[in-house]
């Protein structure tokens, strides 16, 4: 019997080890192009989001695009550590950040290289790096998902970050742990905008008041989509695939009463790595992504995000509001970026990561 | 004079060959990493060793991990090396049945399984953890308890009814198979403490707190952006004591494996009755399956059908949808496990056997310095191997991008699962016959003819075994495809992540068919053959 198999295990190995790549290649996997032809992505953008459209890119401008994502575990700090390890030998060409401050850090430590793209002329300065090192596109707004079920009458609602510190919720209100993701540059962000001392304390009110700290924005959105939480911290596109698969959930965005706080908006940015292979293929890139059908899709897409250039529709869910039906959070990328390190390392200490 | 030497050299090639591989993706790469826990970027220094002891968080993580390893294990123990006591030479209805069925659960990946708890129970406390873990690596207690039962003599069972009653019986039995289960339990304890995937995916879904390997990844993503050299190596320092002591335990678990007595011919173990405990034992062989198998399955199935959204009801028009999408997002990633899986399984088969043969007669130290790999948690592994082959001095010579290739992932996870081969194969090496050995010298044929005919041919079973093991581990492989960039793309990796932004459809699908082709692999030799399914047990 052993001998009847040996041949056919063989030549299966044999195929395996031989078409590997190849097959790999026809798939459109990131492992696949040969190395150094054409240019390299790193995005950090949900790889479900962001696939489909690279490849099409890729076919589109004849780019023999190899694509790195990010993964769960890891998110946007994963990718960003590695483009910095890399800076003296760059792997990258482009990086596709879902979350602006860290693009805005890298631009600081020059690991990405200027480039005005055309595709970006319409863009609002306020979204662009005044030296061409990165662009914005595309954002999502750090909301409260409330159950329905639980809280049934819109009154009862919360409305502001100030409600995670409320004794009226004790206990009965969750946001990721801001270690890592957008929930670290939000919590970096707030203390930039209250101020250390007042951070200190709200970040003090929140463990008094029993918070609930969870792994990410997924685990916030789930605690109350599945009833054992009232309300939670999250991102617009978890709240939106909640409600799109049929949950009893709502958005609120946060502060928008007269002198809040605003709430606060989170860019997509694109920039060019500097030293980067195929610098002409990873500008022809950036001009696609940077494209107005971009903003578009990614806003017809599950991840609802909300266009920052006038005239593109946004997502077709109500609740999520486009630029300027709201007050949104006044924050400077920039100065934010700088100190991200620095927040990192703080909350990961007091959050005991 | 040179005949010889000529001869000798051509047949301890395979041997060097595959020594070499060992250093270029073990040892190297191990060795830098401990020698960096030395050096920061001003100099020699102490520090990360130092903070070790201050570290309170790192403290409470290993505390955690070696908790969970112990409940998981235990677990394992009651569930794994129960079914193998119940369905084995028992009077159990179906044992025939259920016996073959106690490996089944490894051919799941751990993280299904643990989809498939977080679906139905709150999975973020420590023993819903613990209970996911001990089910997910249970088969190693059952598969080995299953060969020892078999391996004992029912004559002398039989005398030790006779002469001591059934109670005493029953406890010369349990010692008889000690051995056995003892290595499952190690393995089991090894493969819970090392997993990376499954707790972060319960970090996802709300535990709040963190074990040893999550702990490290989580310093590692953040090695460039505020971290400190001692805060970044202090995981790494601990560890360094933590694989010497799991690569010993490893080592002693497949040696007592190895060395359980061959006991020759036996005769079965007579059929022992369970009497009032017969339909009621059925339990756990039941509660094993279902919480292993059956509940994963379920839950993927209904995530195919649509239960994971509330717009409409389960139907199989929504399985259609599903397979739809699972075709257009996940069948890339599919097929690149698959590749990647054939190619790893021959890849170890192939070194595993000079590996195994060298160990069995010649440097029975081998054993230990294969078990190595496997002692490490995948995360720290493939950390070593990143830094080694992108910032080494010595191994970034592969070439700039060698370490993004796909060739790179597939000889990391043949690292990573290269002792599971070799020490199997050695243990069998170590049965084969010495007289016929060195009568088969005598025969005039050029060495690599006698190696293939003589030393290989004995092998063989296993090394079918070795393959599909490997081929069953690499496809279920999270940790490195976590941390390998070449390795992202492959199906586990991607629907841990999928599962994550609520794409549970077509994710089920994926994981189904995964599901699908590591099992007709195992089963090729029944089917072609008509082996009867015990033979997988």
């Amino acid at each position: 019997m052993l001998r009847s198999l040996l041949p056919f295990s063989l030549l299966l190995l044999t195929t395996g080890c031989g078409d590997a790549p190849a097959a790999a290649a026809n798939a459109g996997t990131p492992s696949a192009p040969a190395a150094g032809i054409g240019p390299t992505i790193y995005v950090a953008l949900d790889e479900q989001f962001s696939r489909p459209l690279l490849d099409r890119f890729a076919k589109e401008l004849q780019l023999d695009l190899t694509q790195r994502h990010d993964t769960e575990a890891s998110k946007t700090v994963g990718l960003v550590s590695a483009l910095t390890e890399e800076r003296g030998n760059p792997r990258a060409s482009v990086f596709w950040c879902n979350e602006i401050a860290q693009v805005a850090k890298l631009a600081q430590m020059g690991i990405l290289a200027p480039y005005d793209s055309p595709a970006a002329a319409d863009v609002p300065a306020q979204w662009k790096d005044p030296e061409h090192r990165w662009t914005g596109f595309a954002a999502r707004a750090r909301i409260l998902i409330v159950n329905t079920t639980l809280l049934p009458d819109p009154a009862s609602w919360p409305r502001s970050y100030k409600d995670l510190v409320d004794p009226k919720w004790k206990g009965r209100c969750a946001v990721a742990k801001p270690v890592r993701g957008t929930t670290l540059t939000h919590f970096a962000a707030l203390r930039h905008v209250l101020g250390e001392a007042a951070f200190d304390a709200f970040v003090d009110g929140m463990f008094a008041n029993d918070v609930k700290f969870l792994g990410g924005n997924g685990a916030t959105m789930r605690a109350v989509r599945d009833g054992q939480l009232p309300w939670a911290f999250t991102d617009t596109d978890d709240y939106h695939v909640a409600m799109k698969n049929g949950h009893q959930v709502a958005c609120v965005f946060p502060d928008q009463e007269e002198g809040g706080l605003g709430t606060m908006l989170i860019p997509n940015a694109v920039g060019l790595v500097a030293g980067g292979p195929d610098q002409a293929g990873a500008k022809k890139l950036i001009d696609a992504i940077l494209g107005r059908e971009t903003e578009a899709l990614l806003a017809a897409a599950d991840s609802a995000q909300i266009p920052l250039r006038s005239g593109i529709p946004g997502p077709k869910d109500p609740a999520i509001k486009g630029l300027g039906a709201f007050r949104a959070m006044v924050w400077d990328f920039a100065k934010v970026g700088m100190d991200l390190n620095r927040c990192d390392a703080a909350f990961n200490k007091r959050w005991h990561e | 004079m040179n005949a010889p030497a000529r001869i000798d050299f051509a047949t301890r090639a395979p041997l060097w060959a595959a020594l070499a591989f060992m250093a270029v993706f073990v040892f190297v790469p191990l060795l830098q990493l401990a020698g960096q826990t030395l050096w920061s970027p001003s100099g020699f220094t102490l520090e990360a060793w130092s903070q070790l002891a201050g570290d309170v968080t790192l403290l409470k993580q290993l505390g955690a991990t070696l908790q969970l390893g112990l409940a998981a294990t235990l677990l394992s123990l009651l569930l794994g090396g129960g079914h193998a006591w119940l369905t084995i030479g028992r009077d159990l209805p179906a044992a025939a049945l259920l016996a073959p069925l106690g490996i089944a659960p490894l051919v799941l990946p751990p993280i299904f399984v643990a989809m498939g708890f977080a679906e139905v129970f709150p999975a973020d406390g420590f023993w819903p953890c613990a209970l996911l873990l001990g089910t997910a690596h249970a088969p190693f207690v059952a598969v080995l308890a299953v060969r020892g039962l078999r391996a004992v003599d029912g004559r002398a069972y039989e005398a030790a009814l006779l002469l001591r009653g059934r109670g005493r019986a029953e406890g010369w039995l349990l010692r008889a198979i000690a051995p056995e289960l003892l290595a499952g339990c190690l393995l089991a304890f090894l493969f819970t403490i090392a997993d990376h995937g499954v707790p972060e995916f319960l970090t996802v879904k709300g535990k709040t707190w963190h074990t040893y390997a999550e702990g490290i990844f989580g310093r590692w993503t953040r090695r460039a952006t505020g971290t400190t050299f001692a805060e970044l190596q202090s995981p790494i320092v601990a560890a360094l004591p933590f694989i010497a002591a799991l690569g010993c335990l490893l080592w002693a678990a497949l040696r007592l494996r190895a060395q359980a007595p061959d006991r020759g011919v036996v005769r079965p173990l007579p059929l022992r009755p369970l009497g009032a405990f017969r339909w009621p034992a059925l339990l756990l062989p039941i509660a094993y399956l279902g919480a292993g198998v059956v509940l994963p399955l379920v839950v993927l199935g209904r995530w195919v059908l649509g239960s994971a959204q509330k717009r409409e009801p389960m139907s199989l028009d929504y399985a259609q949808q599903s397979f739809a999408k699972a075709i257009d997002q996940g069948l890339p990633d599919l097929l690149h496990s698959v590749w990647l899986a054939l190619a790893v399984a021959a890849m170890v088969v192939l070194l595993a056997l000079p590996l195994a043969r060298g160990a069995a007669r010649r440097w029975p130290l081998l054993d230990l310095l294969a078990a190595l790999p496997a002692a490490l948690p995948a995360i720290l592994l493939g950390i070593a191997l990143i830094r080694a082959f992108h910032d080494g001095p010595v191994l970034r010579q592969f070439g700039e991008r060698f370490d993004q290739s796909w060739a790179f992932a597939a000889c990391a996870y043949a690292a990573r699962f290269l002792p599971f081969a070799a020490l199997t194969l050695s243990s069998l090496a170590r049965r084969q016959s010495l007289a016929a050995e060195e009568a088969g010298r005598f025969v005039p044929r050029a060495p690599f003819v006698r190696a293939l005919r003589l030393h290989l041919q004995p092998l063989l079973p296993a090394a079918w075994s070795a393959w599909v093991l490997t081929f069953v581990l690499a496809l279920r492989e999270l940790d490195l495809a976590v941390v390998l960039p070449a390795a992202n793309a492959t199906a586990v990796r991607r629907l841990a992540n999928a599962v994550h932004f609520q794409h549970e459809d077509w994710s089920g699908v994926i994981a189904l068919l995964l599901l699908s082709i590591a099992l007709l692999v195992p089963l090729l030799p029944s089917l072609l053959a008509g082996r009867k399914l015990t033979s997988l047990s």
